[in-house]
């Protein structure tokens, strides 16, 4: 139909010519910073930035051994797998009454819980903030920047699950409850394995949202390191190569988590066709 | 994407919400059992996220007493704000570069969209749009990192006109001042625009298009007339998420504003870490009541619908 459009519009070709440079642009511009850091961070000049003097991968090497980033690696990890646990618990919990049962205040409660992600991370981060230190008077730790992030990448997991549960054939579980499976046998071979693929990219989701934020982490953290906390004081005194590699490093593990959050649930899903079959 | 979402939007209770197992047995209990999968989230929620913006709320009318907080309720944190010239500066310069950074993030975005959904062949489109969120799920941290190497007085802009004779010395006209900040604002929202304003034109009958040209419609008449109508509650959605985002922004003016660039996160963030917990409390909940002043307008007309092109 676009085509026939172009026919009544004699200037379509023209248009059509400048909207793809104008498209062409845009992809550079998204993608020049980003490529740009990547080939820094193999570049041997010591200033992290122009000129390219020669490719090397010692800046990678200096990654490697640099305890406070091994350090900051191993709080980042352990941070976002307990991250990624409450959320994918908790939003996954709190997806079935959201589709399946009948709310009142619907809207209220919906844009209740999409408004952790809409709202600028800052206030989060400085209202824990004030509710860990001045009412319940503890001392700032990883489990404070834990309870900070789930607040933020668990709606992403919920909103994840409850578009799964809403596409859901719920005529399954009726037919399985009328055949005589009980509640916890309904969950267990009817909803969870049909849930599956949405649960898993939630939690990857989460974890890579986790592995990322910067905001929330930076008020609640205290006294340790997150790989982006780390990044940002190494910053503040000016871009350096190590600085380059840690970030290109950081930045390949979100693209490869991201990619199996999209590629994962397909397989899981075709994986799980035989469990049905398995529990009849 | 899993499960190419619909979103909470369309959880309407229809008639899954009929009850399994027998007939007739359906106790409090049960009623109960429905909504327990809430109590979770009730915690984490209520909890960790009202119960503190309520705090920041009473802190913004209480009063800090040589670092002790005095529950004396007071205006005295906002009188403070608004008699400091630079914060009220502050204040209507992160108005003034959320807007322009908003609308200059949808100018760009629309011609876009409108490619990606008119002239690229269906079975392209998906993975175009990919492209551009891509970038949009890499560090937010290193996406603003990234434009120090581009543009910092050693960086590729510095290094490009160097090259072609325009400057002999590195300028940093580019770095640390209100222009670098929206430049990099608008890098960090476009993909958000650029979603959901497809999204929008995706949904778009181009027949509609035709019929009005047909009917001696200029297309200038037919976009204006037809189109962006229809695509008024997806302009909507982009400007709310791509605005209130910008109106909390630190990190980009901390990176690339500098002394010029100063927003009102910055101003919020400067008087936690002075253990100015009142009178920052003050300042974000300017912030807040900015953002509920922008949702109650637009409510009607919000889509929530899966703004994360998840």
């Amino acid at each position: 139909m676009a085509r026939d459009l172009d026919i009544v519009s004699r200037r379509g070709w023209l248009t059509r010519g400048a909207l793809s440079v104008w498209a062409l642009l845009i992809y550079v511009f998204l993608f020049a910073p980003i490529v740009l850091l990547v080939v820094f961070s193999f570049n041997a000049n010591r200033y992290g930035t122009f000129p390219i003097t020669g490719w090397t991968t010692k800046w990678y090497g200096q990654v490697f051994h640099d305890y406070q980033i091994r350090d900051a690696l191993t709080t980042t990890i352990r941070i976002a797998l307990e991250v990624t646990l409450v959320s994918t618990v908790v939003g996954t919990a709190a997806a079935f009454p959201l589709v399946r049962s009948r709310l009142p205040f619907r809207s209220g409660i919906r844009i209740a819980l999409v408004l952790p992600i809409m709202i600028p991370g800052l206030l989060i981060g400085v209202s824990l903030l004030v509710l860990f230190t001045n009412v319940f008077h503890q001392q700032l730790s990883p489990t404070t920047a834990v309870i900070g992030q789930s607040v933020y990448t668990t709606p992403f997991v919920l909103l994840l699950v409850a578009a799964r549960l809403q596409g859901f054939d719920a005529s399954l579980e009726r037919a399985a409850s009328d055949l005589g499976a009980n509640t916890f046998k309904r969950l267990r071979y009817i909803v969870l394995p049909l849930l599956a693929p949405a649960i898993l990219a939630g939690a990857l989701f989460a974890f890579t949202l986790s592995l990322d934020e910067f905001i929330i982490t930076l008020f609640l953290i205290g006294s340790h390191n997150t790989l982006p906390i780390y990044i940002y004081t190494q910053v503040k005194f000016g871009i350096t190569p190590e600085v380059n590699a840690l970030a290109a490093l950081l930045l390949a593990a979100s693209l490869c988590l991201m990619a199996l959050a999209f590629v994962l649930p397909g397989i899981v899903r075709r994986a799980l066709r035989l469990v049905p079959r398995r529990a009849g | 994407m899993p499960g190419s979402s619909p979103g909470v939007e369309a959880a309407q209770p229809a008639d899954t919400a009929l009850p399994l197992g027998r007939p007739g047995r359906r106790a409090w209990t049960s009623r109960l059992g429905e909504y327990a999968g809430f109590g979770p989230a009730l915690i984490l929620f209520g909890l960790f996220f009202l119960v503190p913006l309520g705090l920041i709320v009473c802190y913004s009318f209480w009063q800090t007493v040589d670092y002790n907080v005095v529950h004396d309720w007071t205006l005295d944190n906002y009188r403070y704000f608004f008699s400091v010239p630079t914060y009220v500066r502050t204040l209507w310069a992160t108005v003034w570069v959320s807007v322009a950074a908003t609308a200059l993030t949808l100018l760009i975005a629309f011609p876009f969209a409108y490619w990606l959904a008119r002239y690229v062949p269906k079975s392209y489109q998906k993975l175009l749009l990919i492209l551009v969120i891509l970038p949009f799920w890499t560090s937010y941290l290193l996406r603003v990192y990234s434009w120090l190497t581009i543009l910092g007085p050693q960086g590729a802009m510095n290094r490009f006109l160097q090259w072609t004779g325009l400057t002999s010395q590195p300028v940093s006209f580019f770095l640390y001042d209100r222009p670098a900040v929206i430049l990099v604002l608008v890098y960090l929202y476009f993909p958000f625009a650029a979603l959901t304003l497809y999204a929008s034109l995706e949904r778009f009958d181009w027949n509609q298009f035709r019929a009005a040209m047909d009917l001696g419609a200029t297309p200038r008449t037919a976009m204006w007339r037809i189109l962006l109508p229809q695509m008024k509650p997806g302009i909507t959605t982009a400007v709310i998420f791509v605005f209130i985002p910008i109106l909390g922004e630190y990190l980009t003016p901390q990176l690339v504003g500098g002394a010029r660039g100063v927003m009102i996160g910055n101003l919020i963030v400067n008087f936690f870490q002075g253990a100015q917990y009142t009178r920052g409390a003050a300042a974000a909940l300017l912030i807040a009541a900015l953002i509920v002043v922008l949702l109650a307008v637009f409510r009607r007309s919000l889509e929530v619908e899966d703004p994360y092109g998840t």
